[in-house]
């Protein structure tokens, strides 16, 4: 909490101000669109930041985190339709259903190396998103999809893009709050441990499988919550959404912004997001666009956009420092 | 019908033994996983489409013509992405990565080059279909299973009784003393992603006249493959294929007796369950866990 308060600068305050009036400027200068594009950046920054929980910090890859995409999506919408819980609610009791199946993918799974989790978690996407296509009993509308309601903050409804917005904003601000304290903590010391190297971090009295365990399962609660935002925000979802091509997104999004950072993962999916809108009119290649933006950021950016950027200043910095102490 | 079942089983588990094949190879020899090879076999299946019924050349011309192009493509894919990769000593999963994204570059290529449209080989051999036991079998699935076979049987020889195929295992065995062996390893490599592309591009155009030509052909068949790969032991050559003949039997058995609706987790659920209970695989493979 100190870093929070201590970093209190002016630059600071003003990006607040912008974050805090940026539908108005959008309206303003009559670009709603823009507005709704905001609201997926949201809900995919707190997807990403998940996943780079789980990669950036624990070292585990995962191809499938489109699988608790839907499970947060699918299991929020079908619980307000089947049992007509409020929708809050089923975000969050759905987010805990999804935290629940990824601890129990990731027991199994932990001891796996980086390849082959990497086909475990593409299989367990493949068998969830197949499972979507064809319910028992057509629980989840198969190929047609469900319908929803917008959510409903105790009688407010988050009906219009600008009001989902700062409900999006919300909740960024909490999960980044959360994770920046969890990976703070002496979890998150357990789980860089691990990542650098998983058999000191066993010698040094780490449990290791129960921390890797913990980290899928905190992923997995952060990109179903996501997906329930999704569910709402767009108050329709089909199984078209929840294919390997998006779990293969928050990948790009996580490396392309830099991994194991608060600000990293924020940028990437800001970035990927704006990057993919502004060529909506390539629909027809935009798998080309993505393939080359994913080898580039493979090839050329291995430190992520935030990540390079970040190395750059600090080497500028360096050399400035460098050079005075010479000149004196 | 449980011949014509079973051999509908060999045929699509042919094509999974040559894609699992390809992993394995890459696997012993790089310690990589390559995912665009699905993609490959795509390319196979439209490049033999376009050779055979657009230039008119005779179909094993053109099956020739679709391997070569593909052995090409692998090498390539090697020299100028995965080396490049590698020499900079990147996590593993980035190469993962790339080859997924040449896998998305490629279809969105063939998309672009050829169309979304189905299309359809005309008739390849003069009989359609040949008559075993009193149950017509079509003429271009056994011409698959047994170019499969002679394909994999051929990979087996070479590797064991030339001296190219010495030196590739002994330098997936260890780069270091190979090379000091006199061996030219990068060579040996980029060797390996060729044929296993090649390989890819044959399943294609083997399963095109069977299947038709489409854009999404190789992608499920792909991922499918990783899953024959692991039955057998990753990165066993032998594994490799009756991994993926036993997947492709399975499938299509509990497809044809049991329920369609879930054919295509079969696959996944075989993986899933070999990963965590047997991760070494029928011939017990020691590379794959920690």
């Amino acid at each position: 909490m100190k870093s929070v308060v201590k970093g209190f600068k002016p630059s600071k305050l003003a990006i607040a101000a912008v974050l805090l009036l940026l539908p108005a400027l959008f309206s303003a200068i009559g670009f709603s669109y823009g507005v709704l594009v905001s609201c997926f950046a949201s809900l995919y920054i707190i997807a990403v930041s998940g996943l780079d929980i789980d990669f950036g910090y624990c070292g585990q890859i995962s191809m499938g985190h489109a699988a608790f995409f839907a499970i947060g999506a699918y299991g929020s919408v079908m619980l307000h339709k089947y049992l007509q819980l409020p929708i809050l609610a089923t975000m969050l009791i759905a987010s805990v259903l999804a935290t629940i199946i990824g601890a129990v993918i990731a027991y199994p799974a932990s001891k796996l190396v980086f390849h082959f989790l990497s086909l475990a978690t593409i299989a367990f996407g493949e068998i969830v998103y197949t499972l979507l296509l064809n319910s028992p009993g057509g629980v989840t509308g198969n190929a047609v999809g469900l319908f929803t309601d917008s959510i409903n903050l105790f009688g407010f409804k988050i009906n219009t893009y600008s009001r989902f917005y700062y409900f999006g904003l919300v909740c960024v601000g909490i999960f980044l709050l959360a994770k920046h304290l969890m990976v703070n903590s002496r979890v998150g010391r357990a789980w860089l441990a691990i990542r650098e190297n998983s058999y000191a971090a066993n010698g040094m009295g780490i449990n290791v499988t129960k921390y890797k365990v913990m980290a899928f399962a905190v992923s997995a609660f952060y990109t179903g919550f996501a997906g329930a935002m999704y569910a709402h925000l767009v108050r329709y979802i089909g199984p078209d959404t929840f294919t390997q091509k998006q779990s293969v997104m928050f990948v790009t999004m996580m490396l392309f912004g830099g991994t194991g950072s608060i600000l990293g993962p924020f940028t990437g999916a800001v970035l990927v997001l704006m990057i993919t809108e502004s060529l909506r009119a390539f629909e027809q290649y935009q798998m080309l666009i993505y393939g080359f933006l994913l080898l580039m950021v493979v090839v050329a950016l291995p430190g992520g956009i935030y990540g390079e950027t970040k190395r750059l200043i600090g080497r500028i910095a360096a050399k400035r420092k460098g050079g005075k102490a010479h000149a004196s | 019908m449980l011949l014509q079942v079973l051999v509908s089983g060999f045929v699509i588990g042919c094509v999974y033994g040559l894609i699992a094949l390809g992993y394995s190879l890459i696997y012993k020899a790089s310690g990589m996983m390559n995912f665009a090879q699905g993609d490959v076999l795509t390319l196979g299946a439209f490049l033999g489409y376009t050779f055979y019924t657009l230039f008119g050349l005779p179909y094993y011309v053109a099956l020739a013509l679709t391997v070569l192009v593909a052995f090409v493509f692998g090498l390539f894919m090697e020299k100028f992405i995965i080396r490049k990769l590698i020499s900079k000593n990147v996590m593993a999963i980035y190469v993962v990565l790339a080859t997924i994204a040449v896998s998305y570059i490629l279809q969105n290529t063939i998309q672009a080059i050829w169309s979304t449209k189905m299309l359809n080989y005309p008739q390849v051999f003069p009989v359609a279909s040949v008559s075993i036991f009193g149950v017509s079998v079509q003429s271009q699935s056994i011409f698959c299973i047994l170019v499969s076979f002679l394909c994999m049987a051929g990979l087996q020889v070479f590797m064991k009784y030339t001296r190219f195929g010495t030196a590739m295992r002994a330098s997936a065995m260890n780069a270091k003393a190979a090379q000091a062996c006199g061996i030219n390893t990068s060579l040996s490599t980029g060797i390996t992603w060729a044929i296993a592309a090649g390989m890819a591009a044959l399943a294609g155009i083997l399963l095109g006249p069977i299947y038709g030509v489409f854009i999404m052909l190789g992608s499920t068949i792909g991922r499918k493959g990783f899953a024959g790969a692991i039955m057998g032991g990753y990165g066993n050559l032998y594994g490799a294929i009756l991994g993926g003949v036993l997947l492709g039997l399975i499938e299509t058995l509990t497809a044809s007796y049991l329920s369609s609706t879930y054919k295509d987790m079969i696959a996944y659920a075989l993986l899933l369950i070999f990963l965590f209970v047997k991760p070494t695989g029928i011939f017990n493979e020691r590379a794959i866990t920690e």
